[in-house]
C-alpha cells in the first residue's frame, strides 16, 4: 500500500531521513520506534506533504506522492494525527470531525450558500459519518459532548477526537503519532483496542509512531526501527527487541554486550 | 443536523424581520433626515464590516485592505451611473484629463448599445444601480484575488502589512495620472445619485443579502473549512483543507461586499473621491469588528451600531464646554467606571470587594465631582474647552477597554439565536446523562462501582 525507496531529508547539516526503505501492507499495523530525534515524525512530515523529500520516492496505491500539497495527500487517502494535538480547539467536536470531511464536498460555495438539495445531502452524509466515526469511541464523545467545544474536553478525549477526526477523512492509510503520549496505564490499553479495532472493524492500515514498548508489542505486525534517521532493524516486535544494533541505540554498548533486550514494556508495566 | 424547534425558531425569525420593516418604516417616516442618514451609514458600514468579518474573523487573517477595495467599488459605481450634467460639468471644467471616450462609460450607454434604449431612461436609474454595484463589486473581488495570493505564503502580521500596504496603493494610484482619466484624479466626481446610500430600504436590502450570505456561508462546509484554517493551519492542510482555495475564495468574497459597500458610500456621501477612503475608514471597521467580536457576524452588527452612533451622533461631545462643566463630566463618569467595577466584581465574587480598581476611581470620581461645584465660587476654573476629536477620541478608548477587559469582543465567537435566547444548551447532558458520564470518562471509576454493586448484590 505504501512504498518508500531510499528517501533522505536534511535540514542544513543535519541528516534528518537517511536512505530509508520500508514498505506498508493494506491491513498492517506497522510500527515506527527509535529515541528522540531518530526521525520518526520527520518520516510522518515527508509522507502527509509538510516537507518535500531531498531525494526517494514515496508510492501510495502505486502512484508517487512526493511533490503534493497535504490537502492533495489527504485527498489521496493519508490521513494522520499529531504528536501534540492540534484540534480546532473553538470548535465542536462535531464541527472536528466534520472539517476533515469538506475535501469530499462536490458543491460550490454558492450551492452551499443557497442550501441546494445536493448541498443538504451531502451536509447530513457528513453529519452522519462523523457520527458513525466519533461511536468509534463508544458514547463518550456523542450527545451532548458533540457540540462542546474542544477546549472543555478531557485529554484523553481530545486525544479520540483527534483520531476520530483522522479517521473521518476517509483516508485508508492512518498515520497515527504517539496515540497514547500522556495517557494513563488504563488509557493506554484502551488506545491499543481501538487501534486494533480500526484495523480489524474499520479496515485502516495503520502507521504508528509510539515510545510505549509495550503498546508496540502488544499490536504491532512489524516494527521498523531509526536511528539517527537510518533503520538500524525491521520485524516482528520480538527479534527487533532482541536486536544488538537496537539494544545499543536504546540502552547504550554496553547493555548490547551484556546481552540484554531493548524490550521495555515490562519495566515500563511495573513502574509505580 | 436535526432541530426539534425549527418551526418556532422560523416563526420567531419572520416576526423579527417584520418588526424590522416596521421599523424601517418609522424610521424613513420620521421625517428626520439625520435618523435616515445615520440608519443608511450604519447599513453600509455594516456590509463592509460583516464582509471584512469573513477575512478577519472566520478565517482568522488580519486584513487591513477593506478601505481600498470598498474604493475601488466606489470609483467603479460612480463612473458607471454618473448623470450626464455631472459629465458634461466634468467637460466643461477644462482641468479634468477625463477623455470623451472615458467619460463615455456608463451603464445607461451600455444599455442604448445593446438595444435596450428604454432601460438607459433615467426612470431605470434604480435598475442602472444595481448593475453598477454588481461590476463594482465585481472589481473589487479582482483585486480580492490579487490581494489573496500573497495571503498563501504570509501569515499574521506580514500579511496584514501587505493588506494595508495594497489599500493605501489603491487609493494613491487612484489619484495619478495614470488613473486618472477613469478616476477625475484628486478631483474625483461630484453629483453621484443619493437617493439610493440614504436610503434606508436599498442600504437595509442589501446589508440582509449580505448578512444572509455570510451567515450562511459561515455554517456551510465551507465555513467549517475556514474556521478550521483560523483554529490551526496546519491541522486543517493536514485533514484536506486546501488553504489556497479557502483563502482565496473568503478574500474575494469580502472583497466583493466591500466592493458593493464602497458603491453604496458614494451614494451616501453624493461623491466619490480619495479622501473619502483613508485609513481612519478602515480603521472605524476595524474597531466595529474588534468591539463587537471577531468571528460573530451579530456582534459585528453591534459594533458597526456603536461605531456609528459615536460617528453620527457623537457632535455634541466637540462643542466648546465650560472648564467646570467637563470637570463634573468627567469625575461623572470616572465614578460610574468605579462602580462598574464594583458591580462586575461583586458578580464575579472577587475579593477584596474593594481592590485599587474601585476606590480609585470612586474617590477620584468624587474629588472631581466636588471641585467641579466649588470652583465657580472660588473663581478657579475659568475658562472653556472645546473637544475636539473627542469622538475618535472615544473610539479609541473603547478600543482599549475592550482589549483589556474582554479580548475577544462583546459578542466573543457567539452568534445570537433563538436557542440561546430561551437558554437551550445542547452543549449540556441531560440529568440521566450526567449519572452516566461519570462511568465513561473514568474507566476506573467504572470498575470500582461494578465491583461494589457485585459486592451489595452477594450481600
Amino acid at each position: 500500500m505504501l512504498e518508500i525507496t531510499n528517501l533522505s531529508k536534511a535540514f542544513g547539516g543535519l541528516q534528518a531521513t537517511t536512505d530509508l526503505s520500508f514498505s506498508v501492507n493494506e491491513g498492517e499495523i506497522v510500527s515506527v520506534i527509535g529515541p528522540n530525534g531518530a526521525g520518526k515524525t520527520t518520516l510522518f512530515n515527508q509522507i502527509t506533504g509538510v516537507y518535500r523529500p531531498d531525494s526517494g520516492d514515496i508510492r501510495f496505491e502505486g502512484r508517487s506522492i512526493v511533490g503534493r500539497k497535504p490537502s492533495q495527500i489527504v485527498h489521496a487517502g493519508i490521513a494522520r494525527t499529531f504528536q501534540n494535538l492540534r484540534l480546532f480547539t473553538n470548535l465542536s467536536v462535531l464541527e472536528n470531525v466534520m472539517i476533515p470531511q469538506h475535501h469530499k464536498l462536490r458543491s460550490n460555495w454558492l450551492s452551499a450558500v443557497l442550501r441546494t438539495p445536493g448541498y443538504m445531502r451531502q451536509e447530513k452524509a457528513a453529519y452522519e459519518y462523523a457520527l458513525d466515526k466519533l461511536s468509534f469511541f463508544g458514547p463518550r464523545l456523542m450527545s451532548f459532548r458533540l457540540h462542546q467545544p474542544v477546549y472543555v474536553l478531557s485529554y484523553a478525549n481530545r486525544r479520540r477526537t483527534e483520531m476520530a477526526r483522522a479517521m473521518a477523512t476517509e483516508a485508508r492509510l492512518l498515520l497515527l503519532d504517539e496515540p497514547s503520549a500522556g495517557m494513563n496505564p488504563s488509557e493506554t490499553a484502551e488506545i491499543t483496542q481501538i487501534i486494533r479495532r480500526m484495523r480489524d472493524e474499520g479496515g485502516y492500515t495503520i502507521l504508528l509512531v509510539e515510545h510505549k514498548m509495550n503498546l508496540v508489542g502488544e499490536i504491532s505486525d512489524r516494527v521498523v526501527v531509526l536511528d539517527y534517521g537510518r533503520k538500524i532493524a525491521e520485524g516482528s516486535y520480538r527479534d527487533v527487541v532482541d536486536d544488538p544494533a537496537v539494544i545499543e541505540a536504546y540502552l547504550g554498548k554496553r547493555a548490547a554486550e551484556e546481552g540484554r533486550t531493548a524490550d521495555l514494556g515490562v519495566d515500563l508495566e511495573e513502574l509505580p | 443536523m436535526p432541530d426539534p424547534k425549527r418551526n418556532r425558531n422560523r416563526l420567531l425569525t419572520l416576526a423579527g424581520l417584520g418588526v424590522v420593516v416596521l421599523l424601517l418604516y418609522l424610521i424613513d417616516n420620521s421625517g428626520s433626515s439625520k435618523l435616515v442618514q445615520a440608519f443608511a451609514l450604519f447599513s453600509i458600514w455594516g456590509i463592509a464590516a460583516v464582509s471584512l468579518n469573513l477575512v478577519n474573523g472566520v478565517t482568522g487573517i488580519l486584513s487591513l485592505g477593506q478601505h481600498g477595495f470598498m474604493l475601488i467599488g466606489g470609483y467603479v459605481t460612480a463612473l458607471l451611473i454618473l448623470p450626464v450634467q455631472s459629465r458634461i460639468r466634468i467637460i466643461e471644467s477644462g482641468r479634468s484629463s477625463m477623455t470623451e471616450e472615458t467619460l463615455s462609460i456608463s451603464i445607461a450607454n451600455f444599455f442604448s448599445a445593446i438595444g435596450l434604449e428604454s432601460l438607459a431612461a433615467p426612470e431605470y436609474l434604480w435598475l442602472q444601480f444595481i448593475v453598477a454595484l454588481f461590476i463594482g463589486g465585481l472589481a473589487a473581488s479582482f483585486f480580492g484575488l490579487l490581494v489573496g495570493i500573497p495571503s498563501l505564503r504570509l501569515r499574521g502580521d506580514y500579511l496584514a502589512i501587505v493588506t494595508l500596504g495594497f489599500g493605501e496603493i489603491i487609493r494613491l494610484l487612484a489619484a495619478t495620472s495614470m488613473f486618472s482619466p477613469y478616476t477625475n484624479g484628486a478631483l474625483g466626481f461630484a453629483g453621484v445619485p443619493a437617493e439610493f446610500g440614504k436610503s434606508v430600504w436599498w442600504t437595509t436590502a442589501i446589508l440582509g443579502i449580505t448578512v444572509f450570505v455570510m451567515a450562511r456561508l459561515k455554517y456551510s462546509s465551507y465555513g467549517r473549512a475556514l474556521q478550521g484554517i483560523r483554529e490551526d493551519e496546519i491541522a486543517a492542510a493536514a485533514m484536506g483543507v486546501n488553504l489556497a482555495y479557502s483563502k482565496i475564495l473568503a478574500f474575494v468574497l469580502t472583497a466583493f461586499f466591500a466592493g458593493v459597500a464602497g458603491g453604496l458610500w458614494v451614494s451616501w456621501i453624493g461623491t466619490a473621491r480619495v479622501d473619502q477612503f483613508l485609513f481612519t475608514l478602515m480603521f472605524f471597521l476595524l474597531v466595529a469588528v474588534s468591539v463587537g467580536g471577531t468571528g460573530s457576524i451579530t456582534g459585528v452588527l453591534m459594533g458597526t451600531a456603536i461605531v456609528v452612533f459615536i460617528r453620527q451622533y457623537g457632535d455634541p461631545l466637540e462643542q466648546t464646554y465650560a472648564l467646570t462643566d467637563w470637570l463634573r463630566a468627567g469625575g461623572l463618569i470616572v465614578l460610574a467606571g468605579g462602580f462598574g467595577a464594583f458591580i462586575y466584581r461583586a458578580a464575579r465574587r472577587l475579593r477584596p470587594r474593594l481592590n485599587a480598581m474601585v476606590w480609585v476611581p470612586l474617590g477620584l470620581g468624587t474629588l472631581a465631582f466636588a471641585a467641579a461645584l466649588v470652583a465657580p465660587g472660588q473663581g478657579w476654573l475659568e475658562g472653556s474647552f472645546r473637544g475636539f476629536g473627542l469622538r475618535a477620541i472615544l473610539l479609541s478608548v473603547l478600543l482599549v477597554v475592550i482589549m483589556v477587559f474582554r479580548p475577544e469582543g462583546v459578542f466573543g465567537r457567539s452568534e445570537f439565536s433563538w436557542a440561546a435566547v430561551f437558554r437551550e444548551r445542547r452543549d449540556r447532558p441531560s440529568d440521566e446523562e450526567r449519572g452516566q458520564d461519570a462511568w465513561l470518562s473514568n474507566p476506573d471509576l467504572a470498575d470500582r462501582l461494578a465491583r461494589q454493586e457485585k459486592r451489595e448484590g452477594d450481600e
